[in-house]
Formats: structure tokens, C-alpha cells, sequence
């Protein structure tokens, strides 16, 4: 970008008077930004006052990372992020690891590890190309072990996120063209290296990921990526255009601990799944296909079927006579995305707002877990007016920018990917047909009881699961209704929970004629120091997919029957309000638990909790 | 007389300091803020308002307002 071009963008950019207007705009507008002239908008956007949530970073660097500050801190105050920074001294020194240090006493949400690939081990100060086969395979396995006892050290001390990244090297390829071609390729040796650091951590270390810098280099090139004038006077590697992008990508691991779980992206179709307006243009008139403008919807369209991989589902919410969108999902030759795509949708004239309202409903989710896609100045203005909590994104005019409109947007990355992300879209579809049975029993007459046993539920309740650490960490941190406590754990703190004896863990997927649920529940006991007969319930949720099943009921009287066989007499529970979770105000008194005052509980355990659990239609195995 | 402003400006905006703080005759040696960090988040900001290169070696000897000045009109 030019200094005329930069300048003029944040003079633009300085008169918004509204946070989120930038955050949600769908180009790359920093791309390019002065050091200055992210200053001033940083200073801009601080003057709006919308910096809330404190996000504290911890930095461990074998090169200077100080020189980030200011693009670290223009897209936290871009995110409504009050970033606090703490540099630990030049090094990778285990000091900091230790009790009481600068970073352990900074209490970081995330540790950022800046390191370069001649930290991992002496030997990489010279080509690997040239080592013995088994050479290079044992340098690996030193280095992950090396790495790994150093990570160890600092997981030990330091809770929230640790990002692991290390700087590709400022030269190019050791064999030159060949490298790619030859069977001593050494770019082929680190990408397995950095394969094997990955599973490694994906293994061993909980919360703990190695961040692909590569792909920052991909993004931005090589010569664009690193300014050796810096690198060799200062040990700064980044361009401006680098160190910006890689602050973007850290403070987007900061969004995703801060802010609520993106979960569902509502989309809009005309002008945004296609080109043009398919009542007025017709089947054949809209863009879409293997030309220009349709191209550009074709990949856009791509792009959403990715989003789908990494765990968010697709709902369409569009004002179109539902028989010609019907058309273009079932008939059109370049339409990527079809009916089993989208879990729901609302087709009509209806003001969008009242229709987003209305699928978060139908989909038991909390308004701001959306994202809403549209090309109309109107209706985005509407939504945001109407439901704040609704992230609003503008497809771009410009159909060339369309395909990459919701790249920058940090809710749509993913800290972790479990079984239950890749079939989600799956089990809403299956939720839609449990529905519709519902309500087909309901016209001949059933009641719910008949239509729960046609159901043939099955439970099965782990204890303990350290195979689910990840998957029961992103319970805690996304349920927001059906959650008793709301506490929220790491990876980190479930699997400490797991490994102690004061604690009982427990889990569980349920089953029917449908489908198979996943993990859905959680329920963490705290087992109390000096009564060896009472426990208190410190955490219970329940994923909202099986809501209306009496799934809770089923859990919570096996948990407790559990409980009474290894003599536990007594138990208490609490239930903590938040903005969110009403819906389960009432779930201890409903469950025969006394309230002792101030929405505080206890139960004694005996026949009551097992004679309940057999009334319940649905069959428990405890693992 | 308006290069010493512009550069007067840049570094304010820079540094996060008020342009009233920094004159003419400012220097590294008379800002606090301007230590050796701040030097470097200032070379890339003068590279880019004023759309030039420099060299490693200019690095070090442009450490105040009057010097920045003369190169840039020098190079420009």
C-alpha cells in the first residue's frame, strides 16, 4: 500500500465512529498499514471506549518481539480487546518457568513462544541436507524431545493458551529448484518435523499449538515477509505487512478464549450465495458457474463447504419466494451448496431480524454464537440494530472480493476439532427429523411419553474419559444455556481433573433411532477434604442438540447412583445465574434436590434417584 | 519549515507523544520515548510516509528531527 493509501484509509477509518464497523468490515484493510498510521487508529479506537475485555499476553523470544506492540495492540483495540503484554527477557529460559516469575506472575491468557529454528538444536546451525538417513531421522526425534521438556516445564506453571511458532528461515531452500524434487530435500525434513511437533503436542500437552508460520508466509511472500535491514541490525525478521498479519493472527487466538463461540454462519442468497436476484433474473440468468461473475460465487460458495469442516453449520435466511431458491439448491448446475448443507433456514418476507430470532430458536442457540451474512446495506443495518449480538458481515459488490470476504474474521478459527465438529450438520438434520416426528406423533394423539420411547434412546456415560479432554474443554467453554455453573475449564484443567482423586468426571453420548449424539454432557464432582461422604456438583451441562429427551434427568440420577455405590451419602449443588442460562433455574428443584437458600441445594441419596432413573425412557450403560 | 513539521508530526504519531512535545531541535537524546525500539518503529514509519529506503547504516544517524528532515529532502 502507499503511503497516500494508507494515510487516506485510516483518515476514512478515523471517522467511524463504531468499533465493530471496522472489526466487521470484510477486506484485508490493514494489509499494508504505517506503523503510524496504526498508531492513530489504535489511539482512535481507543477513544471509542469499547476495549472491555482484558486479553494478557505473555511472550517467550529468542529474537525481539517487542517491535510488535503497536500492531499487537491495533488489532486488540480493533477487537474490543484490552491487551496487557508482558515480554519475558530474551531467551528460552526455563526461569520463566518457574513459580513465581514475570510470566507466571503475569497470568497470561496466552504464551506466545517466538523461536527460530537454531533454538531446537545445535546441529541446525548447519544444512541438514547432507546428514545420513538415520541421522536426520534421530535429530527429529531429539529435537521433539528437547522441545517437549521445555514445553512441559512451562504447561506445569502457566495456565490459558501456549502458542508455539517458529520463524522460517530468512534464505531460501538449501538445494535451490531441486529441493522440492530431491529425495534430500530439506524443506521436506522440517515439514515433517513440524508434522511431528504437532502430534506431539496434539498428544501430550494440553492447550498447546504449533502455529503454521508458513502459511503467514504463503500469505504475504517471502520477500514481503521479512525486512533483513531489521533482522540483522535489530533481530526483528518482520516486515511491517508481516508483523501485522502475525499480531492479527495472535490476538485472533485471543478472540476465540474472549469472545462467544461462533456457531452458526446465517446466510443471505441473493447477491451473496450467487450473483443477481433469482426472481427477476431466473435459474439460468443468475451468476453462477465457470465464468466470471459466477466464478467468484462458485469458490465463495467453497469456501462455506470449509467453514462447514471446521464445525460451523449453515443456515440460510433469505427473502425469496421459496420455490425459486428450492430451484437453484436442487437444479442448478454450478450450485455447490444443497439441501443437506444447511440445517435450517427461514425463506420469506419477513423482517431478518425476527427470522434470525427465529432460527436461533429453532436451533436452541444463543444469538450470539451467529454470524449473519448479507449484501444489503438495510438489512445489515437492520441486524446490527436490532440484534447486536449478531456478528454482521457485508458481502462485498465487488464479486472478486466476495470469496474472501469472512477470511479475516477471527470467530470463524477454531482452537480444537473433535469428532462432533465434523458431524454437526449431520446431527441437526437428524434433530429436524426428531421433530418431525414429534409433531406427526402429536397429530395422532401421542403424547410426549410415546414419542421419547419411540425414540429408543441409549446413554452411555463415561467416567473419567481422558480420551475426550478436548472435546469436554470445548463444552465448558461454549455451553451457555443449559449450564448450571458456567465455570469454564481448559484442556488444562479438565485433564487435571480427571487425574485426581478429588474428583470424579463424567460424560455422555446419547443415542437413538436418529443418530449418535457425540459427547454431550459433562458433570465434574468435587469430592469434599474431610467427609468421605459428600460431594458437591461443581459443573453440569448439557449440549443443547439434546435438549427436550429428558437426557439431563437420565445423567444426573445415574451420576448420583454411581455416587451412592461407592458410599457417598450426601450432595450439594448450586446453580449460578447468568444472562443465559434461565432455562435451568428450576433443574434442581425439579430434580427432588432442597433448597437450602440462595439457590444453594443439597440431596440425600438413596432408592429415590434409582427408582427415578428407571422411569426414564432411556437405556444407561456406565463405562 | 513545514519537512521539520511533517517529521515533527510522523514521529508524535509514532512515539504516541503530543506534537507539542517535540521541536525542531528533539532529538533522541532529548525525547525519552525515543530509545532504541522506538527508533526502529520510527525508521519503518518514515519509510512509509515518506515512500523511501533506507539503509542500515542511516539507522544510527537519524536520531533527531533536523537530521530526519535533511535526509528526507535530500532524498526525495
Amino acid at each position: 500500500m502507499s503511503p497516500k493509501k494508507s494515510a487516506k484509509l485510516v483518515e476514512e477509518l478515523t471517522s467511524v465512529a463504531h468499533r465493530r464497523q471496522i472489526a466487521e468490515r470484510p477486506d484485508r484493510w490493514f494489509a499494508g498499514l504505517s506503523v503510524r498510521d496504526a498508531q492513530v487508529l489504535t489511539r482512535h479506537l481507543e477513544s471509542l471506549g469499547d476495549a472491555g475485555l482484558p486479553l494478557r499476553l505473555g511472550v517467550i523470544h529468542t529474537y525481539t518481539s517487542d517491535l510488535l506492540d503497536p500492531w499487537l495492540k491495533l488489532h486488540a483495540t480493533v477487537q474490543g480487546l484490552d491487551l496487557q503484554t508482558y515480554h519475558a527477557p530474551y531467551g528460552l529460559n526455563l526461569l520463566e518457568a518457574q513459580t513465581g516469575s514475570g510470566l507466571e506472575q503475569h497470568a497470561p491468557d496466552i504464551t506466545l513462544f517466538m523461536l527460530q529454528r537454531e533454538d531446537l538444536h545445535p546441529d541446525l546451525a548447519r544444512p541438514v541436507s547432507g546428514l545420513p538417513a538415520d541421522r536426520k531421522d534421530r535429530l527429529k526425534q531429539e529435537i521433539v524431545e528437547r522441545l517437549s521438556q521445555v514445553l512441559s516445564q512451562f504447561r506445569r506453571t502457566v495456565g490459558g493458551l501456549m502458542l508455539v511458532s517458529l520463524l522460517p528461515s530468512v534464505q531460501g531452500a538449501c538445494l535451490g529448484q531441486l529441493d522440492r524434487h530431491s529425495e534430500r530435500s530439506e524443506n521436506a525434513w522440517w515439514h515433517g518435523l513440524r508434522e511431528q511437533i504437532a502430534a506431539h503436542l496434539r498428544d501430550h500437552l494440553d492447550a498447546t499449538i504449533l502455529l503454521d508460520e508458513e502459511q503467514l508466509i504463503n500469505q504475504v511472500g517471502r520477500d514481503h515477509f521479512f525486512d533483513r535491514r531489521y533482522w540483522y541490525a535489530s533481530r526483528f525478521p518482520f516486515t511491517p505487512l508481516a508483523a501485522n498479519e502475525f499480531a492479527r493472527v495472535i490476538v485472533g487466538f485471543g478472540v476465540l478464549l474472549k469472545r462467544p463461540k461462533a456457531k452458526v454462519i446465517v446466510l443471505d442468497a441473493d447477491n451473496t450465495l450467487w450473483g443477481g436476484i433469482i426472481g427477476e433474473d431466473g435459474l439460468h440468468g443468475i451468476g453462477l458457474g465457470q465464468d466470471y461473475p459466477g466464478n467468484a460465487f462458485v469458490d465463495f460458495q467453497r469456501r462455506l463447504l470449509d467453514f462447514q469442516q471446521r464445525g460451523f453449520v449453515l443456515a440460510l435466511c433469505s427473502k425469496n419466494n421459496p420455490d425459486d431458491l428450492q430451484e437453484v439448491l436442487d437444479k442448478h448446475p454450478h450450485q455447490v451448496l444443497r439441501d443437506e448443507h444447511f440445517v435450517a433456514r427461514r425463506v420469506n418476507w419477513e423482517p431478518k431480524p425476527a427470522n434470525i430470532r427465529a432460527l436461533a430458536q429453532e436451533l436452541n442457540l444463543g444469538l450470539d454464537s451467529f454470524i449473519f451474512v448479507d449484501d444489503s446495506d438495510h438489512e445489515c443495518a437492520m441486524v446490527r440494530q436490532e440484534l447486536p449480538q449478531v456478528e454482521v458481515i457485508q458481502t462485498p459488490k465487488n464479486a472478486v472480493a466476495v470469496p474472501t470476504c469472512l477470511e479475516q474474521l477471527a470467530r470463524l478459527e477454531i482452537l480444537s476439532l473433535t469428532d462432533e465438529d465434523l458431524k454437526k450438520t449431520q446431527m441437526y438434520t437428524q434433530e429436524r427429523q426428531r421433530r418431525e416426528l414429534r409433531d406427526s406423533l402429536d397429530g395422532q394423539g401421542e403424547d410426549i411419553t410415546g414419542y421419547l420411547r419411540s425414540l429408543d434412546m441409549k446413554m452411555s456415560i463415561q467416567l473419567n474419559p481422558v480420551a475426550h479432554v478436548a472435546r469436554l474443554s470445548q463444552l465448558s467453554q461454549k455451553t451457555n444455556q443449559f449450564n448450571l455453573t458456567t465455570r469454564r475449564y481448559d484442556e488444562q484443567q479438565v485433564a487435571d481433573f480427571i487425574g485426581s482423586p478429588d474428583w470424579t468426571v463424567a460424560s455422555f453420548s446419547l443415542a437413538d433411532v436418529f443418530g449418535d449424539s457425540g459427547i454431550v454432557g459433562l458433570m465434574l464432582v468435587r469430592h469434599s477434604p474431610d467427609d468421605a461422604e459428600s460431594v458437591a456438583i461443581d459443573t453440569l451441562l448439557m449440549s443443547c442438540r439434546v435438549i427436550g429427551r429428558r437426557a439431563e434427568s437420565a445423567f444426573l440420577y445415574a451420576v448420583l447412583n454411581r455416587l451412592a455405590e461407592i458410599g457417598i451419602k450426601r450432595v450439594s449443588a448450586e446453580y449460578l445465574p447468568t444472562a443465559k442460562n434461565k432455562l435451568v433455574e428450576q433443574f434442581f428443584d425439579d430434580h427432588a434436590f432442597s433448597d437450602t437458600g440462595d439457590k444453594r441445594y443439597v440431596c440425600e441419596l438413596g432408592d429415590a434417584q434409582r427408582e427415578a432413573l428407571q422411569a426414564l425412557p432411556i437405556d444407561v450403560t456406565l463405562e | 519549515m513545514s519537512m521539520i513539521d511533517d517529521v515533527r508530526r510522523v514521529i508524535a504519531d509514532t512515539l504516541n507523544l503530543s506534537e507539542d512535545k517535540i521541536d525542531e531541535n528533539s532529538s533522541s537524546e532529548t525525547i525519552d520515548a525515543w530509545d532504541s525500539l522506538a527508533q526502529v518503529n520510527l525508521m519503518m514509519a518514515i519509510e512509509q510516509t515518506f515512500d523511501l529506503e533506507l539503509e542500515v547504516e542511516d539507522f544510527m544517524k537519524l536520531n533527531s528531527v533536523s537530521a530526519i528532515a535533511g535526509f528526507i529532502e535530500a532524498n526525495s
